[in-house]
């Protein structure tokens, strides 16, 4: 009963705050709504017509979390057949026409009709369309081919809407090498330089093998997607899936129904609450030789007489470059092993260093290194924070996927309750993979954050610290305390003990990330300038004051474990 | 391979009739290959290649027509569009421009017209296409007439 409580409080709390947070809800609920559309296609038909009369009414109809549309490679051609078949009705021209023009204006039928009924004749002018035979021959019977230079009976002779003959050999010949050099295809012209006249899909099913045909469509299909403005191809490898992206929200978070996320503006994987730059940055920065260089420039020295770079990971300071150079010196002054010796002030006391040190001549090439060591081991900190949390996401999503399959089950069987009420152990799995996928990416935003702000920096901390450890909590608590009951004969009522505890871990977790969440896509605009810390402590606790004492329990026993 | 071939001995036929027609071009079919042909082309009036006698060689691929041929300039030439060591010619025509309907004896034809219309902003030759580019028309003009003596006119005496 408890945790019923602190959910529906939590879930009111957040539908009655704000419509940002909802969009932070569960993936699983946008795959619906996404697949919703998919399969019904009055729908999606539905919003967009809404969007475009009324997009008040729109928002009020529909969630804000359904601004895009995962499109199968079915959906995709249909909605192309629909586009070209609108605008061949509306302008009362071919399909072939409809589908050059379309081509040409990115597949946006409106701009098409724009452009079209502002100047027609300009439009046809530009992307081919004649509006008749150019060409006319006195002479009926036999014509010459304008490739191969044969004269053909006029059967045996085919042109485009500009009238210019070329025979059937010459004309399969031309479409092939066209279609082979790529999908510079779809915007083929007739072959007499001086016309411009489009060729377009009809000749191309009359002349081109099955294999061209196919790959015409191929590119005819691509281009639909990846000339559109808002529709992406899902990254995910192998997948052949489209989004559709019908918001302007700048929530670009998107799940394919691969059940890859992403984030459809910059085609990472979902990030947020970091933007788009921050992540571009980091990854870069991850892969970046730079950080390579980084390290080498720390920990080594260059060979004084080969130049090789050189680790020192222990011993003294009586270094021997490795064969073939086999030089000897001293790691310190790089001078010459043979040069030390009671005059330096002994093997083992290089004064050489020190005095050189003392005199400045060390201290460039010192304070680089220094520098670089310092830097990369800041970079290391977050590093390996962002990496072991994208593990633990991936491991997370392992167990999700073994509780949605087999453990539901398994349980529902042991404890005699029906599987839907055993929801609340799948809702707390992925609201885990969730949690550490915000949870790595703030470690991106920490990183570049800079020392300056150090009120944000202390704020940012402070909530990260709190998520973190909450996280950390509800993760041991799915993971580890589950186990018993999986290996239990029967029921028991420490099972039910337990769903009261993982659903209010559950709840009180959801809305620490959800605070993390909305103060950094605020920017940290909430702290001052000097009183941050107390700031951010109240604004925190005015928030999570619904929850009671659990929360509070909670972030003080995290914040102790963390360090 | 046999289309190309009939595609070339139509222009032979065509190059033999209309010898006369016109005088700038004079396109020669090499005796043993009929997939290379030489060409003599006259540097167009008013520019600095007039009075030159340029040569061309073409280098004809199986695909022909579908394929555009290789031609280069085995004169040497002054020009931004034509490298300076190879003969190499920047024209679109020859390449994604390309198309079945052109002929070596139009290809000729676009070639005169480059040489007439430089093109410095797809420079081959960056010196010559530098010389353009800074309004140099003068400085231009010198150097490619003084190749143009120098490699494409018959020496005097």
């Amino acid at each position: 009963m408890d945790s019923d409580a602190i959910l529906s409080s939590s879930e009111d709390m957040h539908d009655a705050n704000d419509v940002e947070s909802d969009e932070e809800g569960f993936y699983s609920d946008e795959n619906e709504v996404a697949s919703d559309y998919n399969t019904d296609d009055d729908d999606v038909d539905d919003y967009v017509i809404e969007e475009d009369e009324d997009g008040i009414n729109m928002i009020q109809a529909r969630r804000p979390e359904n601004n895009y549309i995962v499109l199968k490679e079915l959906d995709i051609k249909e909605r192309q057949e629909d586009d070209i078949t609108s605008v061949s009705s509306v302008l009362s021209i071919s399909r072939a026409a409809s589908t050059i023009l379309l081509r040409y204006y990115n597949w946006n039928v409106s701009e098409v009709h724009e452009a079209w009924f502002a100047d027609e004749e300009k439009v046809r002018k530009t992307v081919g369309l004649l509006p008749g035979t150019v060409v006319q021959f006195a002479k009926p019977r036999e014509l010459m081919c304008g490739i191969c230079f044969e004269a053909f009976p006029r059967s045996r002779l085919k042109s485009a809407d500009c009238g210019h003959p070329f025979c059937f050999e010459c004309w399969e010949g031309y479409i092939r090498t066209s279609i082979n050099d790529g999908p510079g295809c779809l915007m083929l012209r007739c072959p007499d330089p001086s016309c411009g006249a489009a060729v377009g899909q009809d000749m191309i099913n009359i002349f081109a093998c099955d294999d061209d045909r196919c790959k015409y469509s191929k590119y005819l299909l691509r281009s639909f997607v990846e000339d559109n403005k808002k529709t992406k191809w899902c990254p995910a490898p192998g997948c052949e899936h489209a989004v559709n992206y019908v918001g302007d929200n700048e929530n670009y978070d998107v799940s394919c129904l691969c059940s890859y996320d992403f984030c459809w503006n910059c085609t990472e994987e979902t990030h947020r609450p970091v933007d788009c730059n921050t992540v571009r940055l980091w990854i870069l920065k991850n892969s970046a030789e730079s950080e390579n260089m980084n390290w080498i420039l720390a920990n080594s020295k260059p060979c004084p007489k080969c130049k090789r770079p050189i680790e020192k990971n222990q011993g003294c300071m009586h270094m021997t470059c490795s064969p073939a150079c086999k030089f000897e010196f001293c790691w310190l002054c790089l001078g010459a092993w043979s040069d030390h010796g009671e005059r330096t002030g002994g093997f083992y006391a290089c004064n050489r260093y020190e005095a050189a040190k003392q005199e400045g001549v060390y201290d460039e090439a010192e304070r680089r290194r220094e520098m670089a060591k310092n830097s990369l081991e800041r970079y290391t900190h977050y590093y390996e924070r962002w990496a072991s949390n994208q593990l633990s996401r991936q491991k997370a999503l392992v167990d999700l996927h073994q509780m949605q399959t087999v453990n539901m089950e398994k349980l529902s069987e042991i404890q005699c309750q029906p599987e839907s009420q055993l929801k609340f152990l799948s809702d707390a799995w992925q609201q885990i993979v969730e949690c550490r996928r915000v949870l790595k990416w703030t470690y991106a935003y920490g990183y570049y954050l800079t020392e300056h702000e150090n009120a944000k920096k202390q704020f940012f901390e402070y909530l990260q610290g709190e998520a973190e450890s909450g996280l950390e909590r509800l993760h041991q608590c799915a993971e580890k305390e589950l186990l018993p009951f999986l290996n239990a004969d029967g029921p028991s009522r420490e099972f039910i003990e337990f769903h009261t505890k993982l659903a209010g871990l559950t709840a009180v977790t959801k809305s620490y990330f959800e605070n993390l969440v909305r103060a950094l896509e605020n920017h940290l605009s909430d702290v001052g300038c000097h009183q941050a810390g107390s700031l951010a402590t109240s604004s925190k606790n005015g928030t999570s004051k619904g929850k009671g004492g659990r929360g509070k329990e909670t972030s003080r026993a995290g914040g102790s474990s963390r360090n | 391979m046999q289309a190309s071939r009939a595609r070339l001995f139509k222009e032979y036929k065509e190059v033999q009739r209309e010898k006369v027609a016109d005088p700038d071009i004079q396109l020669v079919c090499d005796d043993s290959n009929i997939f290379k042909w030489t060409a003599l082309i006259k540097g167009p009036s008013e520019t600095p290649f007039e009075g030159g006698i340029f040569q061309l060689a073409f280098a004809v691929p199986e695909q022909y027509p579908l394929q555009p041929p290789q031609v280069r300039f085995l004169t040497k030439i002054f020009h931004p569009n034509v490298h300076f060591k190879t003969g190499e010619i920047c024209l679109d025509i020859l390449k994604n421009a390309w198309s079945p309907a052109w002929t070596l004896q139009s290809v000729c034809r676009a070639i005169i017209a480059l040489m007439a219309h430089p093109e410095p902003d797809s420079p081959l030759n960056c010196d010559s296409g530098n010389l353009l580019r800074a309004g140099d028309i003068k400085g231009y003009h010198s150097m490619a007439r003084m190749y143009t003596r120098l490699a494409a006119m018959p020496k005097k005496g």
